[in-house]
């Protein structure tokens, strides 16, 4: 593999674009593959079983050829409300995942830079902030400030938008008050049912680390299913 | 599909470029039986026998060293190496676990 194509690829997952590397085998020549892009003239006879493994996600030799892909997904856009203690924690267990994470906060003594360096926070209220934030089925919410003010509202639009996993903070008793609003808001039981809440798989653990270790735990199980 | 991995090897290794290292970098693209990483997962060596990553469970990975290291040092781009547990003259450490896997060598130049 060239230095620069290694350049390239690296610069394509900064920019959390969906792509491929195609290396024939037998003459080590690499390539990106971007879909609706034209294939390189030694790839350009297979270029419809390529498309096919693109569009399918699958990683491994193209049958019968000597051609071996490697896709690269787009992360997870996994959305924290709440720039608290355990989202310190979850932020430092999601760096070897691929999952690309925003927190929102309107609280600006929460989110100074100092608390979260190098994470995108939004210091705005959930609409506000969900205005300019792109999000659909395959993102992912973690309300965790418990105040319905602000979780509420993300709450709802995450629902609206079929986020794949929904999870909020509180205890039971909190969680089932929190279910009593959204259905006064006219969400459906079964809509209201599908938030994971008390959040986090059962480890036992109370401490900030392990709430956010049992977060992390319930968001790959979930991805795995959806 | 969502695939929740990412471990940063790529990263890692121009990182290790920029550094002036020699590096090759390892990939599984082949799997059969019960091998523990799957198709897609990768391993860089530098010169100095250095290594980040992985391609099984740590059964196979000094051969892999070794392989590399004599990538970088006969100054070949490529190679293409199938690990087999019967072909015990080639590798003196099979998976441990029954499966078999093909890896593909190549510099990062």
């Amino acid at each position: 593999m060239k230095k620069h194509l290694l350049e390239q690829i690296l610069d394509k997952k900064n920019r959390k674009e969906e792509f491929a590397i195609i290396t024939n085998i037998s003459t080590g020549d690499s390539f990106i593959f971007e879909k609706n892009k034209t294939l390189d003239a030694n790839f350009e006879k297979y270029s419809d079983v390529i498309n096919d493994y693109f569009e399918n996600k699958k990683n491994g030799m193209i049958e019968n050829t000597d051609i071996f892909i490697d896709t690269y997904l787009r992360p997870t856009k996994v959305i924290i409300i709440g720039a608290v203690h355990i989202t310190q924690y979850l932020v430092e267990f999601a760096k070897s995942l691929n999952f690309e994470i925003f927190i929102i906060d309107p609280r600006g003594y929460y989110t100074s830079d100092k608390r979260f360096p190098d994470i995108n926070i939004i210091n705005k209220w959930p609409l506000e902030a969900f205005e300019d934030l792109k999000t659909d089925s395959c993102s992912a919410l973690i309300a965790l400030t418990h105040d319905p003010k602000i979780d509420d509202p993300a709450l709802k639009h995450a629902l609206k938008n079929k986020f794949f996993y929904i999870g909020a903070l509180g205890s039971k008793t909190t969680h089932l008050n929190r279910c009593k609003r959204l259905k006064e808001a006219g969400f459906k039981e079964e809509e209201i049912n599908s938030i994971h809440g008390p959040i986090g798989i059962k480890l036992g653990g109370k401490s900030a680390p392990e709430i956010a270790l049992s977060i992390i735990a319930q968001l790959v199980s979930e991805t795995y299913k959806s | 599909m969502k695939k929740v991995l990412d471990e940063k090897i790529l990263e890692e290794a121009n990182s290790w470029i920029k550094s002036n290292y020699k590096v090759a970098l390892v990939t599984v693209i082949k799997t059969w039986g019960s091998s523990p990483r799957q198709v897609g997962s990768k391993m860089i060596i530098n010169e100095n026998g250095d290594f980040s990553g992985s391609v099984s469970g740590g059964c196979v990975e000094s051969s892999v060293i070794e392989e590399s290291l004599l990538l970088i040092k006969e100054n070949r781009q490529f190679k293409k190496i199938e690990l087999k547990v019967s072909d015990e003259n080639a590798w003196e450490l099979g998976l441990a676990c029954g499966g078999e896997i093909t890896i593909f060598l190549e510099r990062i130049n």
